[in-house]
């Protein structure tokens, strides 16, 4: 669409600044062609009006030759050439207008005075369709820079909604892999209790799943699976691993983003749990006063255990979503102490 | 064959246990759920055959592989790992993949009982060297002392000396004796804290009262506990470079 017929008001605008060339005009036919000064603005003005039209063309020309990129004297030549030719076109018109404006009004004689002013009117045609495709360049330039800031724009906002989803959609192969195992190994000694197994995985990848695609969840959405994750767990570890959750009076209903929860208790489980003989106990408590939610994680440690390989990276991602999502609103803490370590979420309490 | 088998999850251990049975002449002697209770068990009974996780509480398994000497064949199993398939296929060893069939298992033990002799051992030297690497700098020194292991902090170590083939390892008045050369050591430890400061010494920076020179190239440091240790004259550069 041409910038400047596609709203109304840059329209009158640039109607507006013709103005100035159609006085102009006539001052001259009036001063050096001795034109009466009625009958010399009865003809520029529409006269100007009709250019103001026909100099919208320069646009094409610009959109066929944008300046960086195109061979200046090409785009030069094109343009001198266009500029004759609409002028060429507008003498026309004129000499129409004009013949039109005599037999209206003879009194005025305005073809005579049209005649004179041949020169005038050659070089005004020229050089106001110039004029115009300068500034219809000028128009397109302003327009592409806003183009590009735009299409950054969006693709940061694509670049993060893509980046946000994959890491909420990340489901740990090792989990995975070893409860397959677990299920396999089930198989030829409890099927009831490998059957049970393979539903609490498919209800489990299930919620992930559609939890990944959504914004917001209610924290009860996200404790279930959390509990589903550690009743899996549990299979896994036996006894090694025991669970205890303290819910907060009015914080189930709480909204959290979804998949926040659960890498803070993979985390507890396979650097902490999974990591002792003996195993230990895991804590999960949620409370609220109102205002903010906090949740809490706590699990024993092995005090002598190395860096875990290739993990780790649970706590980044948690942080990054809540920076994300909360500014300085939400902040996940984590320390250990006596053997323990606690993460503590803290994020704004939304209903 | 003798086999133990090393998995710090019951079910995992289950099922080696379950494609074992039809095998009437393998014996499992021995399970475990951690990296000590193998290193223990396996030096004790000595095993022909190993089933090894690598995942595992206390010491993974390429650790436990580490602290045996003579080591039995192995068959690697693991979950998920990429660090430890990429090494396996590295170095052209076989390893199952949990969960694995019966088909496959049966597979992976033709092809260890097919291996005589030393052959797939240079492989696993590589695996625990690698695996070494990864982790340097080492936040502890394990050391086998008959079945048992002692976990050593780096931060512990007060300084360590070369004997023969063994290096002696000083932490707080204790002793320890590790069959490993004083190169490889060096170059697992962390540099700002460890300096070669002789060809059989390193020491740890932090014991260090004070340097004393008797001539040019004629110097001892003095650690806290008292222990002198001769400084060599590369050593006393890198010592200035630190200091």
């Amino acid at each position: 669409m041409h910038p400047i017929l596609k709203d109304r008001r840059t329209l009158a605008l640039y109607l507006l600044a013709w103005l100035a060339p159609g006085l102009t005009l006539a001052t001259l036919m009036a001063t050096t062609a001795k034109a009466p000064w009625g009958g010399a603005i009865c003809f520029s003005l529409p006269a100007m009006i009709v250019y103001a039209f026909m100099s919208l063309s320069s646009w094409y020309v610009c959109r066929a030759f944008p300046l960086p990129g195109t061979d200046l004297a090409k785009t030069l030549s094109s343009l001198f050439f266009a500029a004759l030719l609409s002028s060429a076109l507008w003498l026309l018109a004129c000499y129409a207008w004009a013949s039109a404006l005599e037999w209206m009004q003879p009194g005025l004689a305005p073809r005579e005075r049209y005649m004179d002013s041949l020169p005038l009117l050659a070089s005004f045609g020229v050089g106001l369709f110039l004029i115009a495709a300068a500034v219809h360049y000028l128009i397109e330039s302003l327009e592409s820079a806003r183009r590009t800031e735009r299409n950054a724009l969006e693709l940061q906002v694509l670049a993060r909604d893509a980046e946000l989803k994959a890491l909420r959609a990340q489901i740990d192969p090792h989990f995975l892999f070893n409860s397959l195992n677990s299920i396999s190994a089930l198989t030829s000694t409890d099927a009831a209790a490998a059957r049970t197994m393979t539903l609490m995985l498919a209800d489990f990848l299930r919620m992930s799943m559609n939890f990944g695609g959504l914004e917001m969840i209610r924290l009860e959405q996200e404790i279930a699976l959390v509990r589903h994750f550690l009743e899996i767990e549990k299979v896994r570890f036996g006894n090694r691993l025991v669970v205890q959750t303290e819910i907060g009076a009015g914080t189930l209903s709480a909204r959290v983003p979804p998949l926040l929860l659960q890498p803070l208790v993979e985390n507890a489980v396979n650097h902490g749990i999974a990591q002792i003989p003996d195993g230990g106990h895991l804590l999960l408590r949620t409370e609220s006063d109102g205002g903010s939610l906090r949740i809490l994680i706590r699990n024993p440690v092995d005090p002598g255990r190395t860096k875990p390989r290739g993990r780790g990276m649970g706590l980044t991602i948690v942080r990054r979503r809540i920076e994300r999502l909360y500014g300085s609103g939400g902040n996940l803490d984590v320390q250990e102490t006596g053997g323990n370590f606690v993460a503590v979420l803290t994020i704004p309490h939304q209903v | 064959m003798r086999v133990i088998i090393v998995d710090d999850e019951d079910l995992a251990r289950g099922i080696v246990r379950e494609y074992l049975a039809s095998h009437l002449d393998i014996r499992i002697v021995g399970e475990c759920s951690n990296g000590f209770d193998a290193v223990k068990a396996i030096t004790e009974s000595k095993p022909d055959l190993l089933f090894l996780d690598i995942q595992m509480p206390k010491l993974n398994g390429f650790e436990v592989l580490d602290l045996l000497d003579p080591r039995p064949r192995v068959i690697f199993v693991t979950a998920y790992d990429s660090y430890a398939i990429k090494a396996f296929e590295v170095n052209a060893i076989d390893y199952l993949l949990k969960p694995f069939s019966r088909e496959r298992f049966e597979k992976a033990l033709l092809r260890v009982a097919g291996k005589e002799g030393d052959e797939p051992q240079d492989a696993v030297d590589n695996l625990i060297r690698s695996n070494r690497s990864l982790n340097a700098p080492i936040e502890r020194i394990l050391v086998r002392d008959g079945s048992r292991v002692h976990v050593i902090p780096s931060p512990m170590v007060d300084h360590i000396e070369a004997q023969d083939d063994y290096v002696s390892i000083h932490s707080g008045g204790k002793k320890y004796l590790k069959l490993e050369r004083l190169s490889d050591l060096e170059a697992a430890l962390d540099p700002k804290r460890f300096v070669r400061i002789h060809r059989s010494h390193i020491v740890n920076i932090e014991r260090l009262v004070r340097l004393e020179t008797y001539a040019k190239d004629s110097r001892i440091v003095v650690l806290n506990d008292g222990t002198k240790l001769p400084v060599s004259r590369p050593g006393y550069e890198k010592l200035k470079g630190l200091l």
